[in-house]
């Protein structure tokens, strides 16, 4: 057994099956964690081989190693700082050209480099040849045949890193050489490079004089503050200068440009195209899930069948979960007698370990579900057909689901941006999701609306609810990328990948680790939350009030006024009344008092105060305390007894119903969200943000809508 | 080489070769007093998917822009034009990347470079962004990006017009 530990990193572009050979190299043994600093997901797992251990990581998928996205820096800087003893760059081989770009650039940046030609059953299957000795001369680095769904070329791949590590093969290291006139800048400038000690040392004077000449900004970084910049920045001029008298273009373009030249002239030489078929399975797909009429709604049946899948069908194990957690809860509380341990285990660690756990099957289907339309490549034309409408609103198309998930869910909603590469799309996408009204609001209104509104207003109501909610969140987007961002959503330069059945075990597996992120990082805090709000809606308790009831049931129970059952009666009275004291009186009951006066302006009361701060535990318990406030015990949104009591308080009208509503539609979402919020967004900065903006707009809009409705009904 | 008159800019002249759609469309032209074979120059033309101003023999002709699109010319010179306005089916080269910034980056990094042939493919259903065929891979980009990309025509693809074509996968 050798104690070395090799390091293999590997790279390629979206869509390469990158992912499926690092499934097939490491099985279910692998870790999610996260680039540092960044939410851009990062897996690793150790395998062993001949002996060696092989550490791989699978870098994300870029399509060039330039620092436009987080995913090309991340790349790059890995293969640069981590200096991993093998790079293994990915391929899809129905697809040379494109691919190979990539590949260039990791021949310059001097990565000991293999290339996995995957995807290669798909070759032979159209029956095109390549000559891979030939391209293995014309490139300059090793090929080899693999496919990741039948898990060919698997232990080739690894036999290569081991006899690469151990020495026993060499790779030939290429230069790939570009035109005279470019040659001739890179070779002066890396001879300027190559006396600077420093900077030879970490870097390759050739990678630095290209990145130069392509003007990257990071690489400009390195060498701007150095001593030879000066002789530097005059080659740079004049490249630029005589790229632009002779060829009216720039150093970068024409870099770019022969680099493609390059590729095109290998692949000519190389590769035997067999004749094209008349029409791909790809685009006769796209024939009917792109076309101008049947598109559109097409992709509307495939968001609903998501929606539907996610809520409804999520809905009854998420009824099981619950009821297994009212059931543990019932069946511990008969074992514990003590009644305080009895109420922190049962009301608090039960009730928010339940709590927690009734969003896994959401967030399990819904990540099925989109892991599935992303391998597929459903995911791309999804984005494809309804970019025109967010583009509008300075949105990318692919935000369109996080937003759609959003009404049923935030945590799914707010988990789902992760599909957005560009930053600015991301937050705004997360910031809009919470007016996405959600379906635990839902009873809130139809208690408020079922109560204040005759049944044919209350449906149109509903709909102006959710209506406002959409517009809020658009004018939220539209605000956001010209005041804050000041930037346009990301470029549309988007591959529309040929469609493919994804493996089922590996949407088994990223469903799975998913929901592992969300079990593991908001399971804890959501919990400890949970048992937090639980303590402050029961303690402190008031001593007075509870020997006051007492008597008063003692009363009661010797008094020979009643009979037996009007005796029940009244108890259970008592009991309920001594309840909705105790909350008055706990801290939640103080904080809704004292926040009496911010909310009078909506025309709220301190018990709509309590309410709507227990309801940032969960929208739905909103319903519940006002319950417990109005001495009605168990109550859900078509209690009777609930409406009764709500027209029967003077303070209550229309202007104050519709207030309640628009307040609830618009103010922060329930901890677990907002948890999750935090953990996606990744600074505090966006999450005080998101409490104050949510908070701010509700409190204008539930403010504006109390004073024009009190015109009209009152 | 053959154009849609379309793509034709101001003073280009061309000959009609070809009506690229059904009887309907040969109609209109005829009536509007255009046959195959007419030399016709561009005198002007409105901004997007405007009408054109063509001459004929010293008479002005005003056509739409949809009837446009389907009258073939041979012309002399390339047309100017950028990707947005080529119709779905014709395949062109690029001449030119305009494009600025990010977009400039994400379009050459894709192989978007002087010289490459691609067709535009389609145009998605509510008629942004669009689908282009380009080194065998299918690549979407926005309409406002593609304006950046000048290019030349390579080829025309005829029987766009033809309304049954579209419906014959059904």
């Amino acid at each position: 057994m050798h104690e070395d530990q090799i390091l293999v990193a590997l790279v390629g572009n979206p869509n390469s099956g990158k992912t499926s050979l690092f499934n097939k190299f490491v099985g279910a043994n692998q870790k999610v964690g996260n680039f540092s600093g960044v939410t851009v997901e990062k897996y690793e797992g150790v395998i062993k081989h001949r002996g060696f251990k092989i550490r791989i990581i699978d870098l994300p998928g870029t399509y060039s190693l330039t620092t436009y996205s987080p995913e090309e820096i991340i790349t790059r800087e890995y293969i640069l700082y981590q200096k991993p003893d093998v790079v293994v760059n990915v391929v899809d081989t129905t697809n040379l050209e494109r691919n190979l770009f990539l590949t260039t650039q990791l021949i310059d940046i001097e990565a000991n480099l293999i290339v996995a030609l995957n995807m290669y059953d798909e070759i032979e299957a159209q029956k095109t040849e390549i000559d891979l000795d030939q391209l293995e001369k014309l490139i300059g680095t090793h090929f080899i045949p693999t496919s990741a769904t039948h898990g060919k070329g698997i232990s080739d791949i690894l036999d290569h890193i081991v006899d690469l590590y151990t020495g026993k093969i060499n790779i030939k290291k290429n230069k790939l050489s570009f035109s005279a006139t470019m040659e001739g800048f890179i070779e002066r400038l890396a001879n300027i490079l190559s006396t600077d000690p420093e900077l030879s040392e970490k870097y390759s004077p050739r990678w630095l004089a290209i990145k130069l000449l392509v003007s990257d900004k990071d690489v400009y970084k390195l060498v701007k503050d150095n001593p030879i910049w000066v002789k530097v920045n005059d080659i740079l001029m004049e490249a630029l200068h005589t790229t632009k008298k002779e060829f009216d273009s720039d150093p970068e373009l024409m870099l770019k440009e022969e680099r493609f030249a390059l590729i095109r002239g290998a692949i000519k030489e190389t590769v035997k195209f067999a004749p094209k078929k008349k029409k791909t399975v790809t685009e006769v797909i796209d024939s009917i899930l792109i076309n101008r009429i049947t598109g559109l709604p097409l992709f509307m049946f495939f968001m609903w069948l998501i929606f539907q899948m996610t809520f409804t069908l999520g809905n009854a194990p998420m009824e099981w979960l619950q009821h297994f957690f009212d059931w543990l809860g019932s069946a511990v509380g008969e074992i514990i007698t003590e009644p305080t341990a009895r109420s922190i285990i049962v009301d608090g660690i039960i009730s928010g370990v339940g709590g927690v756990l009734v969003y896994l099957p959401n967030i399990m289907i819904l990540f099925f579900a989109l892991s599935f339309l992303e391998g597929t490549g459903y995911m791309a034309r999804a984005a494809f057909v309804i970019d025109k409408v967010m583009h509008k609103v300075g949105l990318h198309g692919k935000s369109f689901i996080p937003m759609v998930t959003g009404f049923g869910c935030s945590v799914p909603a707010f988990m789902a941006t992760r599909t957005l590469k560009n930053k600015s799309d991301r937050i705004t996408t997360l910031l809009i999701i919470p007016f996405m009204s959600c379906s635990a609001k839902f009873p809130v209104y139809v208690l408020i609306a079922g109560t204040f509104f005759a049944a044919s207003e209350a449906g149109n109501i509903l709909f102006l609810i959710y209506l406002l909610g959409i517009l809020i969140a658009l004018f939220t987007a539209r605000l956001l990328k010209s005041a804050v961002f000041h930037d346009d959503s990301e470029p549309f330069v988007m591959e529309l990948p040929p469609y493919r059945m994804p493996s089922f075990r590996i949407l088994v597996l990223q469903m799975w680790q998913k929901a592992s992120i969300y079990l593991r990082k908001a399971g804890t805090i959501i919990m400890a939350a949970s048992i937090l709000i639980w303590i402050a809606s029961n303690y402190p308790i008031s001593e007075d009030i509870k020997t006051e009831y007492e008597q008063f049931r003692n009363d009661v129970t010797l008094s020979d006024k009643y009979n037996e059952d009007e005796k029940a009666a009244t108890l259970t009275k008592l009991e309920l009344q001594e309840a909705g004291k105790q909350l008055e009186y706990s801290f939640i009951g103080r904080l809704g008092k004292w926040i009496e006066p911010i909310v009078a302006p909506l025309g709220f009361d301190w018990k709509l105060g309590i309410a709507l701060i227990t309801g940032i535990a969960a929208k739905e318990i909103v319903v519940s305390t006002m319950g417990t406030l109005y001495s009605l015990g168990n109550v859900d949104e078509t209690s009777q007894d609930l409406h009764d009591k709500l027209l029967a308080n003077p303070n209550y009208n229309k202007a104050v119903a519709l207030a309640l509503m628009v307040f609830v539609l618009l103010y922060i979402p329930c901890f677990a969200a907002s948890i999750v919020f935090h953990r996606e967004a990744g600074k505090w900065k966006w999450t005080l943000f998101y409490a104050g903006y949510t908070m701010t707009v509700a409190w204008v809009m539930a403010f504006i809508t109390y004073n024009i409705s009190k015109i009209f009904f009152l | 080489m053959i154009s849609r008159i379309s793509y034709c800019g101001t003073d280009q002249k061309g000959k009609i070769v070809d009506i690229d759609g059904g009887i309907g469309a040969v109609e209109n032209i005829r009536s509007l007093g255009l046959e195959i074979g007419d030399e016709v120059t561009v005198r002007s033309r409105q901004n997007g998917r405007g009408k054109i101003h063509v001459v004929k023999n010293g008479t002005e002709i005003l056509i739409g822009h949809e009837l446009s699109t389907k009258i073939l010319v041979e012309c002399v010179e390339q047309p100017k034009i950028t990707l947005d306005k080529i119709k779905v089916g014709d395949a062109v080269k690029v001449v030119k990347m305009g494009a600025k910034g990010d977009i400039r980056y994400r379009l050459l990094d894709m192989g978007l470079v002087k010289g490459v042939k691609l067709k535009v493919v389609r145009v998605a259903p509510l008629g942004d962004p669009m689908e282009v065929f380009i080194n065998g891979f299918y690549l979407s980009l926005r309409i406002e990006e593609a304006a950046n990309i000048d290019v030349e025509i390579v080829k025309i693809h005829k029987g766009n017009g033809h309304s049954k074509k579209r419906w014959g996968l059904f």
